[in-house]
């Protein structure tokens, strides 16, 4: 075999391996896109499964006195007065803050809200079901909406605080959802079973995640969060104010816009 | 003439080391996440640093690129590319830790599981961003030097060299 014809054959089996190499590059490769692709998708799947699935379609209703855009529920609809301050509270009926300060300021809220002197809205947020792995803010929320068309919406809400397992996470029980706290809210016999109706097929659950979407939209990660004519207040602040101080801070915090 | 220092033994152990390293925590941080991408979303959501409608996407995603990119290095395959993207990410989760840091927001990280809105967040942010930066020189390391012993790399594709050692255009036995 000549030299040249020795080089060109060397140079063919090298031309060869390089294509062979590129190939199994290519295969390989593909492999490893095609697992990153089903992967994502059995994330997505799985993560359905884990939120208990999606709210039964045809059943939806939103809450007779949820804001118009959708992003809370207004307690004292009708009552307060023009240019009221409008006062939001974002909550997560899981958050053992949240009931400190339902029990600190709740009562005087009330008493505000029904004097008409603000506007009380309650934007709930269920992101603590992600932290604790578990569907009881979900589930609390629905139950509050749906005690809203039966009328008692911030009696409901009341007794969920009320009724908060002192270990964060253990959540609520069915029970005490359905029947325990809408009895203390003084929900009865045809309001009652139409709250349950609503509560059983999950009727409100896409409206309240939609609240907990548009309050992270809103920018707010961390409940209770209590927001004035759209400015955030300081949780120091608002945990160290007296009844009265509380009180005057809802009234003179300037909006931003 | 002196070898070139991509060749000499200590190098490869030195990647081989590094890909570990990031290879390691990459897949122990998604696979912590990845049951959840919802809380994952919360987290990307709590650095208040992307528009709104990309934190979900990058939630979801981020603990399967985690995993997936993690598997490579400890596995030795297509190591350059995957220890580039694994550097790419720790800038990434940098960027994101100082910025949070200047803004005097405090969070949890969310590296691995958890994330949101905490206390003694920004107590935690000096370390963790030398932690990332020490997970960056991981990924420079073995992306810059990407040939390293017991790599699915050699046994896959760098059957080529075998064939002529003086293929000298076509140096690296990764992928290009």
């Amino acid at each position: 075999m000549s030299q040249s014809r020795r080089e060109a054959l060397r140079r063919q089996q090298q031309a060869q391996a390089r294509a062979k190499r590129t190939q199994r590059i290519v295969i390989v490769g593909a492999i490893v896109l095609a697992v990153a692709v089903v992967a994502v998708f059995a994330t997505i799947f799985l993560s359905q499964l884990n939120k208990g699935g999606n709210p039964v379609a045809g059943s939806q209703a939103t809450p007779v006195n949820a804001t118009s855009d959708s992003t809370g529920i207004i307690v004292n609809p009708g009552t307060y007065a023009d240019g009221a301050p409008k006062v939001e509270i974002f909550l997560d009926y899981q958050c053992p803050v949240c009931k400190q300060f339902e029990s600190m300021h709740g009562a005087t809220l009330d008493e505000m809200a029904s004097a008409g002197q603000i506007q009380l809205i309650y934007r709930t947020m269920t992101f603590l079901d992600n932290n604790l792995r578990n569907d009881s803010s979900l589930k609390a929320g629905i139950g509050a909406a749906c005690a809203d068309n039966a009328g008692q919406y911030s009696a409901y809400h009341n007794a969920v605080f009320a009724g908060q397992p002192s270990t964060e996470g253990t959540g609520y029980t069915t029970q005490q959802l359905r029947v325990d706290f809408p009895a203390t809210a003084g929900i009865t016999g045809d309001a009652l079973s139409g709250f349950q109706n609503c509560y059983d097929t999950k009727a409100t659950q896409s409206f309240v995640e939609g609240t907990n979407e548009k309050a992270s939209e809103a920018g707010v990660n961390s409940t209770p969060t209590i927001q004035v004519n759209g400015t955030k207040l300081d949780n120091n602040t608002v945990f160290s104010a007296s009844t009265d101080a509380f009180k005057q801070l809802l009234l003179t915090t300037k909006g931003n816009g | 003439m002196p070898r070139p220092l991509a060749d000499r033994r200590w190098v490869g152990w030195a990647t081989f080391a590094a890909r570990q390293i990031l290879g390691i925590v990459l897949v122990v941080a998604g696979a912590l996440k990845l049951p959840w991408p919802e809380a994952s979303v919360q987290a990307v959501r709590a650095y208040q640093l992307l528009p709104f409608d990309l934190t979900r996407p990058i939630g979801y995603a981020l603990p399967v690129l985690e995993v997936i990119v993690g598997l490579l290095l400890m596995l030795g395959l297509f190591t350059r590319l995957a220890a580039w993207i694994g550097a790419a990410v720790m800038v990434a989760f940098i960027v994101g830790i100082s910025w949070v840091w200047a803004h005097g927001i405090s969070i949890d990280c969310g590296c691995f599981g958890g994330g949101g809105a905490s206390e003694n967040g920004i107590a935690q942010y000096p370390w963790e961003i030398a932690r990332d930066v020490g997970l960056l020189a991981c990924g420079v390391w073995g992306g810059l030097f990407p040939r390293s012993p017991l790599a699915l790399d050699t046994w896959l594709f760098g059957a080529a060299e075998s064939i002529d050692t003086d293929v000298t255009e076509d140096e690296d036995p990764e992928e290009s």
